[in-house]
């Protein structure tokens, strides 16, 4: 077990390692400098400036103390608001991203659960049929058209909820369910797919068989086991989360990073992007190692095998 | 014959019949392929095909609705700023009635043409824009299948046939390359690159090919020790010959069911990428930056949001369902 953690440890310093080395390529591959009036600048005001911030020196070296830099928490400072540090940032709003994506995770799965059980006991009745259309529907739709729907009918419409902001938990609601509905679709299918096979397992019949009652046998010996492989799924989950989340986002003003994100693309914001970049891949990337791992404490068949199961 | 002859019939008159064993053994009825049956199954999907319906009416529409009125896509008129759709036969339904709020906005602004889906700020006209938008969707959805087809399959193939040394350097940079998600590559090359469409192709060339070549590293794996492959190659085939000519083959219900699955992928990422601003930029306009421009007027003018919104919901919904359909029918072990 430990070896098969170390392993995964490994894989993952590798891959990040290949995220940041990318936003640096990327970075120096920019169109233009990183100066905004560069043209009306005397050529020993450019070096002078070039100097400052270490552009003069060969590429490798720059590399390096960009690497350097990063591993102290430094990620550079933010061009849009006057050098302010972009870890600052980050520390920031990540808070709140984190508390969007999670209420939106716990909605969707609990609610996929138990839509999930429903549909699998119920198979091929219209509650069952009504759930997987339902599912289809749902996994289909973008979470920003979901997002626009709500709130034309829920804000502008009845004014149940407020339109736009983040201060109380009225304020949740629609950005929670816009998110937590793409969650609950594909946990739900999941679910059934789960529930009916497990159903179909001898040592179900053999529960039945020893007199135990339908509700035992299905919270006893079905669920739990169903349950198992819903792991596996958490780990695409969390990336199609944090996409929905940046248009969420900036749909209802959250002051996330998702908004702080779309709004250093929009405005050439370099440091930013690359931070909110690696912090990103670094979330992934974690969330994929808890995943598998976790997944190898709960099914040991897989660690023996050694890798991901399909 | 009456009851009075049955009951003459006697024991001589049974005589063995001879059936030579060539004759038994014949299998009578047509031999269903597994090619017929997956399509057998397919075609008594109803949902599938009403799928397939509605996405042939899409394509259609996509082809020739910029044409029928003639306008261009960036045909822009503010005397006909904002018009609310409107459809000669169809003006009892409050849909597409040229009303807003009570009001006749056709009447008001002395507008004799209709609008099928209304007019945007600049009074370019939706229906060619949302259409236009629409084949931007098909293109992406046709990048995606190559690139799973070209780089994916192929791949894939490489890795899972020739194995060892190979198959281990091709896993491990797949594996780095699956590590980063897709969001952030398409980020950075976008910040290299111009917004547009060729970049959102490279993007989606460069990412949507991952999980097929897994796929089908995975079937190679499979069918490469099988004995007609053994057989293939006492007979003297080649490497090529065995890949291209039983090993695809047999893999390519698979593939099928996979392309299937990354095509609304596809799609969806590049409405995403232009609702938030990174995708087609104007005057061009694509079903995501339609949604996006509509969706500052959504509480003003709804429509203006409305139709994309439905055109690509209804894309993406049908898709899914011919994969889900076209998943059973290829391999029914899998339906529950």
């Amino acid at each position: 077990m430990i070896r098969y953690i170390l392993k995964r440890v490994g894989y993952m310093i590798v891959t990040f390692y290949v995220v940041i080395t990318l936003t640096f390529l990327a970075m120096k591959m920019l169109p233009g400098t990183p100066f905004k009036f560069a043209n009306r600048l005397s050529p020993e005001q450019l070096n002078q400036l070039k100097h400052y911030y270490g552009l003069d020196q060969p590429i490798p070296i720059q590399y390096l103390h960009y690497l350097w830099n990063f591993i102290h928490g430094n990620l550079g400072g933010s061009f849009q608001y006057g050098m302010q540090p972009v870890t600052e940032f980050l520390f920031q709003r990540f808070p709140i991203s984190l508390q969007l994506g999670f209420e939106s995770m716990i909605f969707g799965t609990v609610l996929g659960i138990f839509l999930g059980i429903v549909s699998g006991i119920y198979r091929g009745r219209f509650l069952d049929w009504g759930t997987v259309t339902l599912a289809v529907v749902f996994i289909s739709i973008p979470s920003f058209i979901f997002a626009a729907i709500l709130q034309y009918f829920f804000s502008v419409q009845i004014r149940i909820f407020p339109v736009i902001g983040w201060s109380g938990p009225m304020t949740h609601v629609l950005p929670v369910v816009s998110i937590g509905v793409g969650v609950m679709a594909t946990i739900a299918r999941f679910m059934r797919t789960e529930m009916v096979e497990v159903l179909n397992q001898d040592y179900i019949v053999t529960a039945q068989a020893k007199g135990l009652s339908t509700n035992a046998v299905i919270f006893r010996h079905a669920i739990r086991n169903a349950m198992i492989p819903i792991v596996t799924v958490i780990g695409p989950l969390t990336s199609a989360v944090v996409t929905g989340s940046l248009v969420i986002e900036n749909i209802f003003a959250i002051p996330g990073i998702g908004s702080q994100f779309v709004d250093a693309i929009v405005t050439n914001d370099y440091p930013m992007i690359m931070g909110t970049t690696e912090l990103y891949a670094g979330l992934f990337i974690v969330t994929i190692l808890i995943v598998d791992v976790l997944y190898g404490v709960i099914d040991p068949r897989i660690r023996v095998s050694g890798g991901k199961s399909i | 014959m009456t009851a009075k002859s049955n009951a003459e019939v006697t024991k001589e008159l049974f005589v063995p019949a001879y059936l030579s064993d060539t004759e038994s053994e014949k299998i009578s009825g047509k031999s269903v392929s597994a090619w017929k049956d997956a399509l057998r199954r397919f075609l008594t999907n109803k949902g599938a095909m009403l799928s397939m319906i509605i996405l042939t009416v899409i394509i259609l529409l996509a082809l020739i609705g910029p044409h029928i009125f003639g306008y261009d896509i960036d045909n822009q008129d503010v005397s006909r700023a904002n018009l609310p759709p409107k459809i000669e036969g169809l003006t009892w339904l409050p849909a597409f009635s040229g009303y807003e709020n009570g009001v006749d906005i056709y009447k008001e602004k002395n507008i004799s043409k209709n609008y099928w889906f209304g007019t945007d700020q600049f009074g370019r006209d939706l229906w060619t824009r949302t259409w236009k938008g629409t084949q931007i969707s098909l293109i992406i959805a046709l990048i995606a299948t190559l690139a799973d087809v070209l780089i994916g399959v192929v791949y894939g193939g490489v890795s899972g046939y020739f194995g060892g040394a190979v198959d281990n350097a091709l896993q491990r940079i797949l594996e780095v390359i699956a590590g980063i998600p897709s969001l952030v590559w398409i980020i950075l090359l976008i910040l290299i690159m111009q917004p547009g469409l060729i970049t959102i192709t490279i993007a989606i060339l460069a990412t949507s090919w991952l999980s097929m070549a897994r796929i089908v590293r995975g079937e190679m794996l499979k069918l490469k020790n099988q004995e007609f492959v053994l057989a293939s190659r006492t007979l003297g085939a080649g490497d090529g010959r065995i890949i291209f000519k039983h090993l695809i083959p047999n893999s390519l219900g698979m593939i099928i069911i996979n392309t299937m699955f990354s095509v609304p992928n596809a799609i969806f990422f590049e409405a995403f990428l232009s609702f938030i601003g990174l995708g087609i930029r104007q005057p061009q306009a694509s079903l995501g930056s339609l949604i996006n421009d509509g969706y500052q007027m959504l509480q003003i003018h709804p429509y203006q949001t409305l139709y994309p919104g439905i055109i690509i919901s209804l894309l993406l919904i049908c898709f899914n369902i011919m994969g889900d359909g076209l998943r059973d029918a290829f391999d029914p072990k899998l339906r529950r």
